[in-house]
């Protein structure tokens, strides 16, 4: 919200004051993205599990003759009868 | 269970998860990526064409029949990571009884005479929890702060909501791999406190 408080000495410590504020927030978001970074560096070994844990999860369900159906449960699929 | 930790200090997280990569035998797990990177493309395929597509996973499994263990040492290296974060610089003692907890977990988890795959499963279970903890605290600290900013509310409330659907689907997962593969019919597991049925 901008506010209109005249020139002046007032006018200059509200522009000094503003520039704090500025200042301030841009330091606060610099910190918390330093922040976010780390962790997300942190949980970086874990997310990479997950992903390569789905992908054997899978991979050993159709080895062994599974098939998702629609997204949905696996199912076995039929063997053609002889 | 929430040992006193150092949740609220922000400090570094000891080894950056890249060197710890490294330190696990880098040539190995670029190995075991490979294998995987090709086995999602070949999921991918399966999708269309599963008949062309399963001889090649097949191979590329019995190729690499340690795949699941090389992951399940990731995954240890993850949760000491995460302890280390979760608690005090140098308490040693705090941080034994995190890794005899999560060893229990594991064992519980696991039951008896596991496959590496539900091996690798409750690894990932126990890593997720883990992660849940993390987080948790980490939105308690900053709560009880009463200076954390809507950003990094937001960013925390997103990443426990996350981490809580990929823990739940990690526990869906176990259950279903052993009904699939063992035949049961019904599958129930408890796990911290929460009683997960699947049918599925």
């Amino acid at each position: 919200m901008r506010e209109y408080v005249g020139g002046g000495t007032l006018g200059h410590l509200a522009a000094l004051r503003d520039a704090q504020e500025r200042q301030r927030r841009e330091e606060e978001a610099a910190l918390w993205k330093e922040e976010r970074e780390r962790l997300e560096a942190l949980v970086a070994p874990v997310e990479q599990l997950c992903e390569a844990t789905e992908i054997l999860y899978r991979a050993t369900l159709v080895a062994a003759g599974f098939r998702r159906h629609q997204r949905g449960e696996w199912r076995r699929k039929r063997e053609p009868k002889e | 269970m929430s040992p006193k930790n150092n949740l609220d200090t922000r400090q570094p997280a000891g080894d950056s998860p890249a060197a710890v990569v490294s330190a696990i035998s880098r040539g190995g797990l670029e190995e075991s990526e490979k294998a995987v990177e090709k086995l999602r493309d070949l999921l991918r395929l399966a999708k269309k064409d599963q008949e062309d597509a399963m001889p090649k996973i097949r191979q590329i499994l019995s190729e690499h029949p340690d795949l699941a263990q090389r992951f399940l040492y990731l995954g240890r290296m993850g949760e000491d990571i995460l302890i280390e974060r979760m608690t005090r610089e140098g308490d040693l003692a705090t941080r034994e009884l995190f890794r005899c907890q999560l060893k229990a977990m594991r064992e519980e988890i696991a039951g008896e005479n596991p496959s590496p795959l539900e091996r690798l499963l409750a690894e990932r279970i126990v890593a997720t929890w883990l992660q849940i903890q993390l987080f948790e605290g980490l939105y308690a600290s900053g709560m009880s702060k009463k200076s954390m900013t809507i950003a990094e509310g937001g960013y925390h409330q997103k990443r426990l909501d996350q981490t809580y659907r990929r823990h739940l689907s990690a526990i869906r997962t176990l259950a279903q791999i052993r009904k699939l593969l063992k035949g049961t019919a019904i599958t129930q597991i408890n796990i911290a406190d929460k009683q997960i049925n699947t049918t599925g």
